[in-house]
């Protein structure tokens, strides 16, 4: 499962998505006038909305982890090991 | 040795955070690379200008041969085609207010293009530092109606 999980994130990140790009980058299509500011920005906006999710989602697991699983929470209980000295 | 079946342990969590952090990856750089593409597709009516920096001021060439030292006149809706390079040291040619931003590299030409959309006069700079004077290393874009 692994292997193949490695496999395929290594030959998308070497083969596929470089071949995606020269595909899209052949330039068959008519090159538009555009406002290279409404591009930019707007990429950088969504971009900006990826990096604040992530970081939401990635200090709000530590909080709740930190919450949760400390010691004088009531809800805690003693893992095994914790509990009969079982490894 | 440690038990990979702990009693109410779970690794789909961990699987569902690898796939998410993964596709957002992917997301990222598809965005990334897409708009990059469409940036770049230059028109093929582009009008060429050959800029040239050098310590510490700018040049600017027409197709038509006119030069201009510090200044840039162009139409408002044409799109243009800058051919950028340097004489001496490496510089950057910056039109802030419309995003535009290439290196000058000496015997090297970058490329990039845009097309005013406004009216107006904006400041051109020089975004590398090369040099005693860098900071003054400025001109100024005028956008003007076509005729």
């Amino acid at each position: 499962m692994k292997v193949i999980f490695g496999l395929g994130l290594v030959l998308s990140l070497l083969i596929i998505l470089p071949s995606v790009q020269y595909v899209l980058a052949a330039g068959d299509e008519p090159a538009e006038y555009l406002d290279r500011r409404i591009e930019i920005w707007g990429l950088f906006y969504r971009l900006m909305i990826v990096a604040f999710t992530v970081g939401t989602v990635v200090s709000g697991m530590i909080v709740w982890l930190v919450l949760r699983f400390r010691e004088s929470n009531p809800k805690a209980k003693p893992t095994e090991y914790e509990a009969d000295g079982k490894w | 040795m440690v038990s990979g079946n702990m009693s109410g342990h779970s690794n789909w969590p961990e699987w569902v955070y690898v796939g998410v952090v993964i596709a957002l990856l992917c997301y990222v750089g598809a965005e990334a690379w897409n708009i990059e593409r469409i940036v770049e597709h230059v028109p093929a009516d582009a009008e060429i200008i050959k800029v040239t920096g050098q310590q510490w001021l700018w040049t600017f060439e027409h197709e038509d041969g006119t030069k201009e030292i510090g200044e840039l006149h162009l139409e408002k809706g044409k799109a243009y085609k800058f051919e950028v390079t340097s004489k001496d040291v490496i510089h950057s040619f910056n039109i802030h207010d419309y995003t535009v931003l290439m290196d000058a590299v000496p015997g090297r030409i970058n490329v990039v293009w845009f097309s005013p959309t406004e009216t107006g006069e904006f400041p051109i700079q020089c975004r590398e530092y090369c040099g005693l004077i860098h900071y003054n290393m400025r001109g100024t874009l005028y956008v003007e109606n076509g005729m």
